[in-house]
């Protein structure tokens, strides 16, 4: 028997808070890598945001030890992927490192949309998938259910589904020993020419970029001089070895292993997810499939707040960069903000995490404005522009027309929030292309939506009018003209650039209204009247106006108590700093991004 | 249009040695008001004979030192002090008198509320020539209102019959310094009604009156029935109506419009409140009470118990001083900057508002070479733009020689203060 025989490569998939890393978590635990009173809870998730949200997004991979019932010692190579829609193509890429998937279904929920879109991925690569029922530990488990929705509609036999509770650790042992069973052994020459795949990346400031990989034919080992094959690099190799979790050096890896190798490379773009590593002296013939540079779907702006410095952003982003291939960034002069960036995101959970990262691990002051998409502006004179800034749309008159990008969206739901939900989508501008029951009671519905109505609140609002049940997966579909405007926002009839938005033409007037709505309840009063207007070029279609304030004063300093008092006065300063001057007109902070927050359910 | 500085605004400003105060807090009521939110809570004899003890076992603890302080102003506030027997509050101020030297034309002020003083007029007077012969020569009434109705509805327990017969029995016993409190903006008033009860005050004739507009303050009854929509606040715009014609009034009859919210005729302004507003010294005596002394702000515990456990042994006299372990609720070592933030946001309650000599003698480091405005502004480089914005609109008066407010700029004094902390 070769050695071979006695590895797994596996990810675990689940939808969103099914339970995915408790159950690592818990298979650590098991296999002994962690002591239970190391353990912080799901020790995967290493990044503090991804603890509170509860969700996972960088890609943690570790080496379990598990001696089977047959006696024998198996490596267990557990693969995490990111739990969001947004890292699809990570997502991808971890599972074409793998040989297998355990596929984790909430037996209080059952099957959800991002179940489906990750088994969907996983069948993709070709991976054999071992269900489990998690979560048995609670009395709303309906395993039953849950099992039949899983052969229903994803087509798996789930009679043999484990069940389980990752949070007790019940149905583990059993879990782990089907695992074996059912997982198949990697295949692999390791004499072949290499080939290995990489599936994460990170920056660690003392070995430059850790490549996590997983070696398909050949072997590596350090002094090594390896090329990226699909981005023409060469790199020597400096270290090789497992990641248990952690780093541990190893003389070599090999075909069918995953580890780590580090080679002096400065920033994570050049070892990109989805690249081919082979040896430069001996290169193997093509790449692996799948290989995809990630794409920004959406751009905000990012502007120091009053007194942050310029510089001190401009370290971080390049900090935050050297560790996230799909961020980027550029300069952007703003006439309302400033000296700025305009950075380009995956998706709005990747956005909100960068600028929540720039807030936590580099205590930065920082305005974010408006998220945007890409636009494909075409000329009259043929030319097109992919614009995601709405202050550099060109004039009107030189545009034929724009077009924008639609998302496929798949919502998976109980029938009876299907009304509300296609109302939601129909006010969201969306067509649906077909509807379909999976179950009885489970419906999905499938739509084209422009990613533009997406990236807002959507997710939000779907959550809100269907009390969480509902679930979304959504991918880029194409490009599609239609009738957009730019709308701008004026306080005290100056124009203020980081507030305009391109907009539906239909929905500008409710649109420019809402904000200015907003805006009447986010601006503080000043000592003049504020008109706050929305246009369209020259053209006023909506306005409110904040009232000059009239009163702000204690009457008593009671009793000698200044302290208080002083209090009071340094809350006041304090909430002026994360203001924003617009000439005349001071702006908190928050209305950059609270803006087009306009939910639907009022 | 500026705030008035008619004669009687000038009349303090030559006093710049410091000088001290006492405050004695009694956190005792009758009955606690609909709108209060003061440290006070209607409470038997007993735990008002214990407070007592531990009262002045405080008010000596904080005497020790090399020699006696010298107290230019002693104010009793409370809650309700009039609530303490005579007795008790006769042993109050013997102690101040046993430990601290009180200069012979000392202010000493008694909040005394109206319907305290005892329902038959010979029980009145009796309390009043004692108050007398304690040595009080001022009294602070909270009549807040002289409607009927309306005093009912913030759950005071007088009538302003009570009032008037109080405020002539004071009179009768030789009180010529009299402050009556007035509130405004009662949910349901509007400004008519709120001028006439500023007439009837004015009718009784006293020396100062202080007007505060009612605030919704978190956890009293008022607060909780606005949050219900019980009531309604009065909008700021006729809050503020109000409070300008009631300056107005009080102008006309001969009050000086001395800080934002207190008037007094010519020489009777307040000496105690006016400590707070120059920066001067007060030692804070009492449950929750708060001082300003050797530079550091304290604010003592508000927890009755803890309270009285520490003060009511009675220390022998070497230990008479703070061991370390007198239960504050806050205690701040000022800065310098601390210092000159305090002068200015306190100064600028004031219609002189605040000089800048004044404001860097707070400070108290030297900048020599230039004058005192430029080094004014050099510490508040940062809030000067928006503080000449504020005087270009009229909100603010800056000049060679200091700040002040103007009458338009009190309405919306704490973003101006907040400038300068």
């Amino acid at each position: 028997m070769s050695y071979l025989d006695y590895i797994r490569n596996f990810s675990i998939i689940a939808h969103i808070d099914h339970g995915k890393s408790t159950l690592a978590d818990r298979l650590i635990e098991k296999t002994g890598l962690v002591q239970a009173r190391d353990m912080k809870e799901q020790y995967l998730d290493n990044m503090d945001i991804e603890r509170e949200r509860g969700i996972t997004i960088k890609l943690q991979t570790t080496r379990l030890q598990y001696k089977a019932n047959d006696g024998q010692e198996y490596i267990l190579n557990l693969i995490d992927t990111p739990g969001h829609v947004d890292f699809n193509y990570e997502v991808s890429r971890s599972l074409a490192a793998c040989d297998g998937a355990v596929l984790v279904v909430d037996a209080t929920q059952g099957v959800e949309a991002q179940t489906l879109g990750n088994v969907y991925l996983a069948l993709d690569e070709d991976l054999e998938i071992l269900p489990v029922l998690n979560k048995m530990d609670l009395d709303s488990a309906r395993p039953d259910d849950a099992r039949a929705e899983i052969e229903d509609i994803i087509g798996l036999d789930a009679s043999e589904a484990p069940e389980i509770s990752a949070k007790t650790g019940m149905g583990i042992d059993e879990m782990l020993e089907k695992l074996v069973e059912v997982i198949p052994p990697p295949q692999g020459d390791p004499d072949g020419k290499l080939k290995a795949l990489i599936f994460d990346s990170y920056y660690d400031s003392y070995k430059g970029v850790i490549i996590y990989t997983r070696i398909f034919d050949g072997r590596v080992k350090k002094g090594d001089m390896i090329r990226m094959m699909n981005t023409g690099k060469n790199y020597e190799v400096t270290e090789v070895g497992y990641c248990i979790p952690g780093t541990v050096p190893a003389e070599e890896l090999k075909a069918g292993e995953v580890g780590y190798i580090c080679g002096s490379i400065k920033q994570v773009a050049d070892a990109r997810v989805g690249d081919t590593i082979t040896l430069a002296a001996d290169p193997a013939d093509a790449p692996l499939k799948g290989y995809k540079k990630a794409q920004s779907m959406v751009y905000c702006g990012i502007f120091p707040a009053e007194g942050e410095k310029y510089e001190n952003v401009k370290d971080a982003l390049e900090k935050l960069q050297v560790n996230d291939a799909a961020f980027n960034f550029e300069p952007e002069n703003s006439a309302a903000l400033g000296y700025g960036f305009r950075c380009g995101f995956l998706g709005l959970l990747h956005m909100d995490v960068i600028t929540e990262r720039l807030a936590r691990e580099f205590d930065l002051d920082v305005i974010t404005t408006l998220p945007s998409v890409v636009y494909k502006v075409v000329m009259k004179d043929g030319r097109v522009l992919d614009i995601q800034n709405p202050s550099n749309l060109p004039n009107p008159i030189e545009i034929a027309h724009i077009e924008e990008p639609i998302v496929k969206a798949d919502i998976m739901t109980p029938n009876e929030y299907v009304g509300s939900i296609m109302s939601l989508c129909q006010n969201r501008r969306g067509n649906m292309i077909h509807m379909e029951y999976l179950t009885k009671t489970r419906v999905q519905l499938h739509y084209e939506i422009p990613l533009n109505e997406v990236i807002y609140d959507f997710f939000d609002a779907l959550k809100s009018r269907t009390r969480g049940y509902a679930s979304l997966d959504y991918e880029f579909l194409r490009y599609q003209p239609a009738k957009l405007v730019k709308l701008d926002i004026l306080l005290n009839r100056e124009q203020i650039d980081a507030l305009s938005t391109i907009v539906p033409e239909e929905e500008a007037m409710a649109k420019g209204r809402g904000i200015c709505e907003k805006l009447k309840d986010i601006i503080p009063r000043h000592q003049f009247e504020v008109p706050i207007q929305a246009a369209i070029g020259q053209k006023i279609i909506a306005r409110e106006t904040v009232r000059a304030y009239r009163k702000d004063v204690l009457a008593k300093c009671y009793g000698g108590d200044v302290s208080r008092k002083k209090k009071l006065l340094e809350k006041q300063k304090a909430g002026k700093k994360r203001m924003r001057q617009f000439g005349t007109v001071t702006v908190p902070q928050e209305a950059f991004t609270e803006v087009l927050k306009l939910d639907d359910g009022r | 249009m500026h705030w008035p500085l008619n004669s009687s605004a000038t009349d303090s400003m030559e006093n710049s040695n410091k000088k001290t105060g006492l405050y004695i807090h009694i956190p005792f009521c009758v009955k606690k008001c609909n709108y209060c939110a003061f440290l006070s809570f209607p409470a038997d004899e007993s735990p008002r004979a214990e407070y007592t003890d531990a009262l002045i076992n405080e008010i000596r603890m904080r005497s020790a030192g090399q020699e006696k302080i010298r107290l230019d102003t002693v104010y009793i506030g409370g809650g309700t002090p009039s609530v303490l027997d005579v007795s008790q509050l006769s042993r109050i101020i013997k102690a101040v008198r046993q430990y601290y030297d009180v200069a012979p034309e000392a202010e000493i002020t008694l909040e005394a509320n109206p319907g305290t003083l005892g329902k038959k007029d010979v029980v009145t007077r009796t309390k009043l020539i004692a108050y007398r012969s304690m040595g009080i020569n001022r009294l602070s009434m909270g009549v807040q209102s002289m409607d009927n109705d309306r005093l009912h509805f913030m759950g005071r327990i007088h009538t302003p019959g009570d009032v008037a017969r109080d405020m002539r029995l004071a009179r009768e016993m030789g009180f010529d310094n009299i402050n009556l409190d007035l509130i405004f903006s009662v949910p349901g008033e509007n400004t008519e009604d709120a001028l006439d009860d500023a007439r009837r005050i004015i009718g009784l004739g006293p020396e100062h009156i202080s007007c505060y507009s009612l605030q919704m303050e978190e956890g009293t009854p008022f607060y909780e029935m606005a949050e219900r929509g019980d009531i309604t606040e009065v909008p700021d715009e006729e809050d503020r109506e109000t409070y300008h014609r009631i300056c107005d009034l009080l102008k006309e009859a001969g009050y000086g419009h001395y800080e934002i919210s207190n008037f007094a005729l010519t020489g009777k302004r307040s000496q105690h409140n006016s400590l707070y507003w120059n920066m001067d010294d007060y030692i804070g005596c009492g449950l929750g009470a708060s001082g300003f002394v050797y530079g550091t702000r304290y604010r003592n515990t508000a927890d009755m118990k803890e309270y009285i456990d520490h003060y009511s042994i009675l220390f022998d006299d070497e230990k008479c001083e703070d061991g370390g372990s007198t239960p504050y609720e806050e205690v701040h070592r000022n800065s310098p900057f601390d210092n000159i933030s305090e002068a200015v946001f306190t100064g600028l309650r004031r219609a002189e508002g605040i000089s800048f000599e004044d404001a860097l003698r707070a400070y108290g480091i030297g900048y020599p070479g230039m004058d005192a405005s430029e080094k004014f502004w050099m510490i508040f480089s940062d809030a000067e733009t928006e503080a000449r914005s504020y005087a270009e609109n009229g909100f603010l008066i800056i000049d060679d020689t200091g700040l002040r407010l103007t009458e338009k700029g009190i309405d919306i004094s704490n973003g101006i203060m907040s400038l300068f902390v």
